[in-house]
Parts: structure tokens; sequence; C-alpha cells
């Protein structure tokens, strides 16, 4: 006697396969305890009821039947906790900063629905909590990723359609082509046999006859060759596309509930919102920088008797050289590391890491003006 | 390495993992070194080899380690562009507009590594050639000039002379950002006396002193180049594209005006000065108008005034960018909107393109196995 398994019996009420072949299994969504449709029927006609399941106290209603997609009922449930997360942490990698904050979010999406799926019971109690609270305080946000999600399958549907369309189209020609050339051949073949036809002595004998004979049988090879050629293209244009848009558009709502991300109740590194046209001051051609110094200022030129053979020295002005910049320079030079204090970085030189070397250095940097950023 | 960290003799200070034998300075090199992990070639130069590398505490962080060749000429010590490089670099951080040198360390055989921030976007030649795929308008050459000439001015007035100013070497970083690199040319502002070589800046960006032989000049030869990118960025092509010296100073007079004792006194004494014997005219601001009008009327007056031949008379970095033409509109794009280079689009969509079918037929196969999937039998 074959084993009867939960696909050939019904637990409730021990319906088997072979008395009622159409049976059906439905499940529900609160508990994932399947019946044939029959005990659905039975159970839940006159509104909500407890599970018949023997320890199971969840009430269920009709309307949450359905039938399981996968035999294998937990991976059901995991599925759809699966897809209610996703609906809710729907980030795209664009939202992050980096690559590693989309990482860090999506691992934080994991363990929340590892939670969920096959948690502890408190574990999956908090998991739930999150996910509900995070659902209700980002009501809009969740909103505009999903209708940005939408927009973006819908745009990538059109272009696939739009491909398939131009491929068909492109076959369609190829087809028309081939077949305007072979009544094109036959035609011409036919005008040379009329003409031979016309042409020939009577006394043409066997040559023609053969001719003749042959003309026939092309007849009726075209005949085919064109019937046979409309049929492939029929096909095409007919069954094909519907049937592919379909599933092109099933496995892309498929794919949009795998792209929809996550995040608990803070995530980190998401790219700043672009503020709608920021008003901006007028465009600084600077940058915002001014190196003028602080603790002198330069007037006119520096005269000094060692510059004078230079400044008469033709070449040097040929040249474009610059005194002014000497001056500038020597200036610089002059008033650098004035504001640096060495006793203060030898406290800190040795035993230190470089970075608290840095830290410190810019602590000094800030006190003491601008002068060793120069 | 760290197994020997007992075995040294006392005395040094104990730090992570290394040995004791090391001194300080070699113990600090090794901390250097060990913060980058060096990855695939990214290109081969004449006197270094550039590598893609990354911090080792972060793989998002990643950096460009330039790895100095051993050169034959310079057995006893370090090349000399190598030299500048590291010199003027290290004077010059903390502009955004300038390639940032994160650290230095040397690797075995005593190699030289920079470690410079890794600015992955190509350079502005790239842009400049890609014709057919990369478009762009006035704002964008405002916004990239706007961001070389302040390169340029922070050089400038920390008195250092670049030198080698061009299109590809204007790096542009992930936030569009255009960078001044490659500072191997660089030399500090030369004291009076002191004789500088004439032989520098790529020679369709050299200006006419220096094709003259000028030994002292100033800040005014960037400016020249500065004048000269403006003008390809309107062109798209290089505007003075000699192919020798003599070529390149024939295309001054011709293009610019032939320098003489009139518009730059003096100038016939320099050691090289020689000219066409027909003397052109310089051109004036219209003459500049029918070519580089896209550039609008200021743009092509502080386009004349950086390629005055005199280089008394050129205008100042810092003059530029008191320029009205910043103020003007169009308004510089800002960076995040400056066009990238397209990262081979056509080919790659392609691939996608030819991918697509492949994937609806697989859907449609999967939706079948999934219900005789048996999940419960791999546990």
């Amino acid at each position: 006697m074959p084993v009867l398994t939960s696909d050939d019996m019904c637990l409730v009420c021990k319906t088997i396969r072979y008395l009622n072949k159409d049976m059906e299994f439905l499940i529900n969504p609160e508990c994932y305890h399947s019946m044939c449709s029959n005990c659905v029927n039975r159970l839940f006609n006159d509104g909500p009821n407890q599970c018949p399941y023997a320890g199971c106290h969840k009430t269920l209603r009709r309307k949450g039947f359905r039938s399981a997609f996968f035999g294998d009922l937990t991976v059901e449930r995991e599925v759809d906790i699966r897809r209610r997360v996703a609906a809710v942490f729907n980030r795209v990698e664009d939202d992050f900063e980096t690559l590693r904050d989309y990482n860090n979010y999506l691992q934080m999406v994991e363990d929340l629905t590892f939670d969920l799926v096959s948690g502890t019971d408190a574990g999956r109690r908090d998991a739930e909590a999150t996910l509900q609270q995070w659902e209700a305080s980002h009501k809009a946000e969740i909103e505009r990723n999903r209708k940005a999600g939408r927009d973006a399958d819908e745009m990538t549907r059109r272009r696939v359609n739009a491909e398939r369309d131009a491929a068909r189209q492109r076959r369609v020609d190829a087809l028309r082509e081939a077949e305007d050339e072979k009544v094109e051949r036959a035609r011409s073949r036919e005008a040379e046999l009329d003409s031979l036809a016309q042409g020939a002595a009577p006394g043409g004998g066997d040559g023609q006859r053969v001719q003749l004979k042959r003309r026939g049988q092309i007849n009726r090879a075209t005949a085919a060759a064109a019937a046979a050629a409309l049929e492939p293209s029929a096909v095409s244009a007919g069954a094909g596309p519907v049937s592919s848009g379909a599933l092109a558009s099933a496995s892309f709502s498929s794919a949009s509930g795998a792209l929809a991300e996550v995040g608990r109740l803070s995530i980190r590194g998401l790219k700043e919102k672009r503020k709608p046209a920021a008003a901006e001051g007028p465009y600084d051609p600077f940058g915002g920088m001014d190196f003028v110094p602080s603790r002198y200022r330069v007037r006119g030129g520096l005269d000094h008797p060692w510059l004078d053979k230079y400044r008469l020295d033709r070449s040097y002005a040929t040249g474009g050289y610059s005194f002014d910049e000497y001056t500038r320079r020597a200036m610089f030079e002059a008033f650098a590391g004035l504001g640096v204090f060495v006793d203060d970085e030898k406290e800190v030189g040795i035993g230190l890491s470089a970075r608290e070397v840095a830290t410190i250095g810019a602590g000094i940097a800030a006190v003491g003006d601008r002068m060793e950023l120069d | 390495m760290a197994g020997t960290a007992n075995g040294g003799g006392g005395g040094g200070i104990p730090r992570d993992g290394l040995p004791m034998t090391m001194d300080l300075v070699e113990q600090m090199n090794e901390q250097e070194k060990r913060k980058y992990v060096k990855g695939k070639k990214l290109g081969e130069g004449t006197y270094a080899n550039v590598y893609l590398g990354h911090a080792r505490h972060d793989a998002g962080v990643l950096v460009a380690i330039k790895k100095i060749k051993v050169q034959k000429e310079y057995k006893d010590g370090l090349a000399p562009d190598a030299v500048r490089e590291l010199k003027h670099l290290q004077e010059l951080l903390g502009h955004p507009n300038i390639i940032s040198l994160l650290s230095v360390f040397s690797s075995k055989d005593q190699n030289l590594n920079l470690v410079l921030e890794y600015l992955p976007l190509g350079d502005l030649e790239m842009l400049i050639r890609d014709v057919d795929r990369v478009r762009y308008g006035t704002a964008d050459i405002k916004a990239w000039m706007g961001m070389l000439t302040r390169a340029v001015w922070f050089c400038h007035d920390n008195f250092v002379l670049h030198r080698d100013i061009k299109p590809n070497n204007l790096l542009i970083a992930a936030n569009g950002e255009v960078k001044l690199a490659d500072f191997g040319l660089a030399r500090s502002f030369a004291d009076p006396g002191t004789r500088m070589t004439a032989n520098v800046i790529t020679r369709w960006y050299r200006p006419p002193e220096l094709l003259f032989g000028a030994r002292h000049y100033s800040g005014a030869v960037d400016i020249w180049s500065v004048g000269l990118v403006f003008a390809e960025l309107v062109l798209r092509a290089p505007f003075l594209p000699g192919n020798t010296e003599v070529d390149q100073i024939n295309l001054i007079c011709r293009q610019i005006g032939t320098p003489t004792e009139d518009n730059w006194p003096g100038v016939t004494q320099l050691k090289e000065y020689t000219v066409p014997s027909e003397v052109v005219p310089v051109w004036g601001k219209d003459a500049y108008m029918s070519r580089f009008g896209g550039a609008g009327s200021d743009g092509v007056d502080l386009l004349v005034r950086t390629l005055a031949l005199d280089p008394k008379n050129r205008i100042t970095a810092r003059e530029m960018l008191e320029h009205r033409w910043w103020r003007t509109d169009p308004r510089p794009t800002r960076n995040e909107d400056l066009p990238r280079k397209s990262a081979g689009g056509e080919e790659k969509a392609a691939v996608d393109l030819s991918r697509r079918n492949g994937i609806v037929d697989d859907g449609a196969r999967g939706t079948k196995v999934a219900r005789k999937l048996d999940f419960g039998a791999a546990k």
C-alpha cells in the first residue's frame, strides 16, 4: 500500500486523493496549516473560525486562504515574510553614499528577516515591532520608493517590449523579403519557359517535354514553400509575444520585490536629500579662499642694493621675472614658522601614533592662525 | 615578520608586531606602508608605475600608489622629477583643486611610493577629445576653468611654478572636481641671480618667453598654458599644435601676433629670438570672437589677456579670478552636473541588450521548476 503523504490526504477530513482526484490544498498565511478546499468551505463558510489543527488557536477567515506556490510550506512562509519585509525596506543602492553603507543596510535587513523567519519567539516579536514601527513612521518614504521602483520596472518593461517588437518586425520583414524573392524567381522562370514554349519548333520533342514537366513540379514546390513560409510568421506574430510578454512582466515584478531593500530604526550612510534648487549665493571665483597674509602687509617693491643689479638686468624684465613676487616670498619666508611652538610639538612627538600627532597638529594649526598651512 | 618581534635587542619602542631591530624611522615607514594595500597596475609612465590601492582598514577608500622607478642616470639618489613632485605636493596640501598626497613610504630596494588620492574619472583631455559622446557648454567650461585657475592661483600664492599645465594633467575626481596633478616639473620661484631652465612645459602649451630661451621668468608661464587650455576647451582641439619648436613659434606669430620690440620691449635680446620675416600684428579681440565666440564676449576678453605675448602684461591668476567673466551668465555648472566620461556606454548597452531575451526564457523555466524543488531534503 502506498504511503499517504499530506499531498495525498487532507489531514483535517482524512479524504484521500484516490476518492477525490481534484482535491486542492489551501493554506492560510496565519498559520500555514494546509487543508483541502472542501474543509475550508465547510469550516469557514459561516465566518471566522479556529484552525482545525490540534493545538493551533489561530482564528482564520476564508478570505485568507490560498493555494501554496511552493510544495514546501516553510519556504512558502519565508517567501511571504521576505516579500513583506522587502515592501517596507525598499531602498536601492543609489540611495546610499557608499557601497559599504548599502551592504550594512542589506545586512541589517537580512538580520531582521532571519529573526522573523526562524528567530526565537522574543526575537520574532522584537523584529515584528521594529518592522511595524518603521513602516508606520516612514509611510511616505516607502510609498515614494515603491513608486520609483514601479516606474523603473515600467520603463524596463516598455523597453523590452519595444525591443521585442522591433525584433519581430525584423523577422517578418526578412520572411516577406525571402518570399518576394522566391515569387520573383518563379515568375522569371515562368517567363523564360513561356518564351521557350512559344519560340520552340513543334519538333522540339524531348527537351521541351522535360521542361514542361518540370514546370508543373516547380509550380507545386512554390505553393508549398509559400505556405510553409506563412506558417511560422503566423505563429511568431500570434502566440509568441503574448505569452512571453506575460512571463516577462511576471519575472519583473518578482525582481522588483527582491531588489527592494531594508533598514532598521536608523539607516546610516543614506545620501542627503537633494534640496530642490538650493538657493546658492553668487559664484565665488576664489572658492571661499583668501591667502592674504595676516601678520604683515606687503607694500610696494622691496628696495635693496643687492637687488638693484638684477633690476637693471634687461633679461629679467623681458623674461617676465617679477620682483614683487620675490618680495612677497621673502616676506612670507621671514614670517613662516611664527605661530608654531616647537615645545608643544616636542611634548607630543614620540610615543604617539601618527593620528594623534595629526590631531594635535591640527589643534595647533587652528590656534596658530594659518601660517603653517601656507 | 610578526613572529620575530621578540627576537630583537632591547632599546626600541615596541610597536605593534614590528621587529625591535628596526630603528624608529624604519618602524614609522613600515607602519605607513601597512596602511595601504597595493592592487592592480593602472598604468606605466617613463619614471613611475601607478597602481590602484586601497586603505587597509577600509577597502572602500581607494588610492593611487605611484611607485617611482629607479633610474639608471640617478643611481646615487632620487630622480629629480620625483623629488620635485614630492617636495611641492607636500607644500600644496589642502586645496580642493590640487591632487592630494596622502602618504609616502619606501618599499623594498628603496623604492619610493607616493600615495595619492585616486581620481577615477579620467582627465580633461579625454572629455575634450571625445567629441561624439561628450557634449559640454559654456557653463561647463567656466566651471572647469574656475577650478583650474584656483589651482594655479594656489600654486603661485605658495610660490610654486607648475610648469606642465595641459589638459591631461587635469584629472577629474569622482565628484566632478578638476584636480591639477603631475608636479614632476614644478619648482619654487627662483631667487634673483638664479637661472631656471627654459626647457619645460609641453610644447603646445609653452609660452613664447620659454621658446625664446628666457632664463628668468615667473608665474606668467603657467598662465599662458591656462589660456591655451581654455582655448582648447572651446575649440575641442589644440589651439597651437606645433610639430617643432620653430613651428610652435610660427604658429604663435600667425595666430596671436609676432613678438616685436613694440609689443614686448627687449624681446629681440632673448637668446633664441627668431621669428618669421613676415610680421603679423597682434590680433585684437574681434579676431578671436569669430573662433572663440562660444565663450562669450567676456570669456574672449579673459582669453586675450592670458595670451598676452609680453609676460609682464599677462594677467595673473589672481587677476583672472577677479575678472568679470565669472560673474556674468551663464553661471558655472555645479560639480555634480558636469559632463562625465562615458564609460564604454555603447558597448555595455549592446551587451545588456543581447542578454535580455535569455533572461526572459530563464524566468519561464524557473516558474515550472519552483514547485518541484524540495527544500526540506537539503536539511
